[in-house]
C-alpha cells in the first residue's frame, strides 16, 4: 500500500495539484470536473507582480482575465482630488478583468498590485480554444460570467432607484 | 505621453524580430539543430500537456513518453530489419548505377539537343549553356546536393537529444517571457504569443499528417507497382513533404528515375509520376479538407514567394522554415493592426441590441 502511495506522489505533481485545489475553491471554477480543472490550469499563464507594479492602466485593451491567488491588488480610477480613487482592494481569490474574456474593449480601472502577488491569467484566445476543446469549461464560465453581468446591471438599475428614495 | 507608451510594444517587437533575424542569419548553420529540435517539441508538447493535464509530472512523462519511443523504435526495426537491410543493401549496389545513368542520359539529352539547334555545333552548345546551364548543372550535381545533406542526417540523433530538454522545460520558457516582459505589456505579449503559437501549432501539426499520409500512401503504392527501393523512395518523398511542393517533384524524380532504371521503358517511369500525382491530389481533396483548420490560409503565391526567399537565405533550411516564417510575420502584422484598431476605436463596436433596457 505504502508502495503504491510512494508510485502515486512520484507520478503526481504536487505544484499542479495545488493549483487545481486553488481554483476548485473559487466560485468561477466551482462547478467544473476534475479533468476540466486540469485542462484549465494547463491553459493559465502565471505572474508574479512586486508591490506598485501596475497590472493594467485604465483604457488599455483588456485581453484577459486574472486570478488572484496571493497579496492583493487595487482597482483604481482618476478623481478630482490629487490622489485616484480606489473603487475596490482584492484579495486572494478574487478575479478581475473578466469582461475582456466577452470583449476586447478598454479597461475602465487601473489595476495596482498594492504588495507583492501571485496572479494567473486566462488569456481571451486561450478560453476560445476550451469554448470548442472543452465546452464544457467554456460554458461553466461564460455562465457564470452572464450571472455576474446581470447581477451588476440588476445593481445598477435599483441604485438610481436607492438614491431617489433616499432623497424624497 | 501615454500614446507614445502605448506605441512602444509594436516597435518593440519589429525591432527585436528583426534583430533575431539578423542574428539568425549569421548563425542559421549552428542553430539548425536547435530550431528543428524546437519544432519537435513543439509538435509532441501538446501530447505531454494532456496527460499533464491529469496532473502528473512532466519530467516523469517526458522520459517515459522517450522509452517507450525507444521501445516502439526498436520493435518496428526489429519487424522491419529484413526489409530495411535489403532496401540499403539494394540501394549500396544500385545507388553508383543510378547516378551514372542519369548523368548519362542528361548528357545525352543535351548532345540531342545541340544537335537539333539549326546552329553550328560550337554555338549551339553556348547557347545551350547559357540557356539551361543552370538546370544542367544543378542535375549533373545530383550527387553532390544528396551528399550535402548527409549533415542533416547527423540531426536524426541530435534533434531528439536536444528536443528532450525543450520537451522537459515546457511552458517554463514562455513563464520566464511573461515574467521578464513589462507588466503593462503582458496581455499584448500574450496576445502575440496566442497568435504564433496558433500559426505554428497549426502548421507543424498539419505537416506532420502530410508526411505521415505520403510516406505510408506512397510506400504501399510503390510496392503495388512493384518498384525496387519502395522504402527508400516513400521516405524521400515523405521527408522532402516537409518543404511544400518539394514532396511531390522528389516522389516523380527519385521514384521515376528508379523506375526507368529497373524496367528500362519510360512507362515505369510514367506509372510512378501517375502515382504521386494522385497521392497529390489525394492528399489536397481528402486530407486538406480534414486538416483544413491545420493550414495558415496563405495563397499559393504568398507560400511560393516565401519558399524562392527563405531558400535563397537560408538554403534547406530556409526551405523547411519559409512558409511557417511567412505565417509568423502574418500573425504579427495582424496583431499590430488589432492593437492599432482597438487604440484608434476602429474595433467593433457594441453588440446589436444594446440599447434595448435591461428587463
Amino acid at each position: 500500500m505504502s508502495a503504491l502511495k510512494s508510485i502515486k506522489r512520484w507520478f503526481i505533481d504536487p505544484q499542479f495539484a495545488r493549483k487545481k485545489e486553488f481554483l476548485r475553491s473559487l466560485d468561477i471554477f466551482k462547478e467544473l470536473h476534475d479533468r476540466d480543472l486540469g485542462c484549465l490550469v494547463s491553459a493559465l499563464h502565471s505572474r508574479t507582480y512586486r508591490e506598485g507594479e501596475v497590472v493594467f492602466v485604465e483604457g488599455d485593451i483588456g485581453r484577459a482575465l486574472f486570478v488572484l491567488e496571493s497579496g492583493s491588488v487595487k482597482l483604481t480610477r482618476p478623481s478630482d482630488g490629487p490622489r485616484p480613487e480606489i473603487l475596490y482592494e482584492l484579495r486572494p481569490g478574487d478575479f478581475f478583468g473578466e469582461m475582456a474574456l466577452l470583449e476586447s474593449l478598454p479597461r475602465t480601472a487601473t489595476a495596482t498590485a498594492t504588495e507583492k502577488c501571485h496572479l494567473h491569467l486566462l488569456y481571451k484566445s486561450k478560453l476560445d480554444t476550451l469554448l470548442h476543446s472543452e465546452p464544457r469549461i467554456g460554458v461553466t464560465i461564460m455562465r457564470h460570467l452572464a450571472r455576474l453581468l446581470s447581477a451588476r446591471l440588476r445593481r445598477m438599475n435599483a441604485e438610481p432607484k436607492l438614491s431617489a428614495a433616499a432623497n424624497d | 505621453m501615454t500614446k507614445s507608451r502605448r506605441e512602444f510594444p509594436v516597435v518593440a517587437v519589429f525591432l527585436v524580430g528583426g534583430a533575431a533575424l539578423f542574428a539568425f542569419s549569421r548563425l542559421h548553420h549552428a542553430l539548425a539543430p536547435f530550431l528543428l529540435a524546437a519544432a519537435f517539441a513543439y509538435v509532441l508538447n501538446p501530447l505531454v500537456n494532456r496527460f499533464e493535464a491529469r496532473g502528473l509530472r512532466r519530467t516523469q512523462l517526458v522520459v517515459m513518453g522517450y522509452l517507450a519511443a525507444a521501445a516502439l523504435g526498436l520493435g518496428a526495426y526489429a519487424g522491419l530489419k529484413s526489409l530495411i537491410v535489403s532496401e540499403t543493401e539494394l540501394f549500396q549496389t544500385r545507388a553508383p548505377a543510378y547516378l551514372s545513368q542519369l548523368q548519362k542520359t542528361v548528357y545525352a539529352q543535351q548532345k540531342e539537343l545541340v544537335k537539333r539547334l539549326p546552329l553550328p555545333p560550337q554555338e549551339a552548345e553556348q547557347a545551350l549553356q547559357s540557356a539551361l546551364g543552370g538546370a544542367i548543372a544543378v542535375l549533373q550535381n545530383i550527387p553532390s546536393h544528396l551528399l550535402s545533406l548527409l549533415p542533416f542526417l547527423a540531426h536524426l540523433l541530435l534533434v531528439p537529444f536536444i528536443g528532450f530538454f525543450f520537451l522537459l522545460d515546457g511552458p517554463g520558457g514562455v513563464e520566464r517571457g511573461i515574467q521578464l516582459c513589462p507588466s503593462r505589456y503582458v496581455e499584448q505579449a500574450l496576445h502575440l504569443l496566442s497568435e504564433v503559437d496558433t500559426v505554428l501549432g497549426n502548421y507543424l501539426r498539419g505537416l506532420v499528417i502530410v508526411v505521415t499520409v505520403i510516406f505510408v500512401v506512397s510506400f504501399f503504392g510503390l510496392v503495388a507497382l512493384g518498384i525496387d527501393n519502395a522504402l527508400f523512395i516513400a521516405a524521400i518523398a515523405g521527408v522532402s513533404s516537409v518543404v511544400p511542393y518539394f514532396g511531390l517533384a522528389m516522389g516523380v524524380l527519385v521514384g521515376g528515375a528508379m523506375a526507368a532504371y529497373q524496367f528500362g521503358t519510360f512507362l515505369a517511369a510514367m506509372q510512378v509520376a501517375a502515382l504521386f500525382i494522385g497521392i497529390r491530389i489525394v492528399e489536397e481533396t481528402l486530407i486538406q479538407p480534414i486538416i483544413a483548420r491545420h493550414s495558415l490560409h496563405m495563397h499559393a503565391m504568398t507560400n511560393l514567394f516565401a519558399l524562392i526567399v527563405g531558400g535563397a537565405t537560408f538554403g534547406f533550411l530556409g526551405l523547411v522554415f519559409a512558409v511557417p516564417a511567412a505565417g509568423i510575420l502574418k500573425a504579427l502584422v495582424s496583431v499590430t493592426w488589432s492593437w492599432y484598431a482597438s487604440e484608434r476605436g476602429l474595433a467593433l463596436g457594441p453588440a446589436d441590441g444594446a440599447a434595448v433596457p435591461y428587463t
